[in-house]
């Protein structure tokens, strides 16, 4: 493992990792995420239509997309960039807006308020490429994200076996 | 919009007071049934301020309540807005997944197009 870094990712109890293999080369993978062209054929759930029309990839540029779904519901979302590594590591928040970019609510779901860091990153091995990313909820003053940064060790603890247990018990409710 | 913004505050709070390992250990302690603060305090080797100090957190946060009917108060899980968290975190997941199959699916058809057109400049293997 390498030294602790001061990101995010690896210290919180409440990120959430996802992560596939594909079986795709590294550069491939960027381009699948970083690229519009790319981007509108699959970004989003099942049987939504995605259409991008901002991205500049760039730190503090912004990937702005709409996604409708097939009852017509249409709602929109940005990323904006932090640190672009290409291509093997890209950073950003990411939150729901209007048509202009400002930040909104989540349009289906009021409860969703929170901008998400995520941290993607592309590790090829044989042609094939893991790609992971890691999402942290975010705060909007630095004391409140203070809290997550240092909040407690997540994997040290085994916190994943205290969730199982919570999550048992919440599914009886 | 008032409402809203208790629901923001509502689901931070209640991701900040995740944060800590003994918080959650109390809370998963009580996943298995309303207790008292002592016997929460027993796994722990911590003082009983310390301890009352992290359940006044959880307090605050809506995550557990305090019985007021017996003597002992017996602390217990207020399950809302863990569900709410839960669901927060679980709806992401999806959307990601969801996202990343259909991913795979764009990646085959971009690599059956791509080798037709430069046979010899495919790198896959399989």
């Amino acid at each position: 493992m390498a030294a602790r870094s001061n990101t995010a990712a690896e210290s919180t109890a409440c990120e959430l990792v996802v992560t596939r293999i594909f079986d795709a080369p590294r550069e491939l993978m960027w381009k699948t995420l970083t690229v519009p062209e790319h981007l509108e054929h699959w970004w989003g759930p099942k049987g939504m239509t995605s259409r991008v029309h901002q991205l500049e990839l760039r730190p503090g540029g912004a990937f702005l997309y709409s996604q409708r779904a097939p009852d017509g519901r249409e709602m929109w979302g940005k990323w904006v960039y932090r640190e672009i590594v290409a291509p093997e590591r890209l950073v950003f928040v990411s939150s729901f807006t209007d048509e202009k970019g400002n930040l909104t609510r989540h349009p289906f779901e009021p409860n969703w308020p929170l901008e998400i860091q995520g941290t993607s990153t592309f590790a090829e091995d044989r042609g094939r490429t893991t790609v992971t990313v890691r999402m942290v909820p975010i705060n909007a003053t630095a004391s409140e994200e203070q809290t997550f940064f240092d909040g407690s060790k997540f994997m040290e603890e085994g916190f994943a076996g205290t969730w199982d247990k919570l999550d048992k018990y919440l599914a009886t409710l | 919009m008032v409402q809203q913004h208790t629901s923001t505050e509502q689901l931070n709070a209640t991701f900040a007071a995740l944060a800590d390992p003994t918080r959650r250990a109390i809370l998963a302690r009580l996943a298995s049934g309303e207790t008292s603060v002592s016997e929460l305090a027993e796994p722990f080797e911590m003082s009983m301020p310390a301890i009352s100090k992290h359940l006044k957190v959880l307090q605050r946060a809506g995550l557990i309540e305090r019985g007021r009917e017996a003597q002992w108060r017996p602390c217990r899980l207020a399950a809302r807005p863990l569900k709410d968290a839960s669901d927060w975190l679980e709806h992401y997941r999806q959307f990601w997944e969801e996202a990343f199959d259909r991913l795979e699916d764009y990646l085959r058809e971009l690599q059956k197009s791509e080798s037709k057109k430069k046979e010899h400049k495919n790198g896959r293997k399989k």
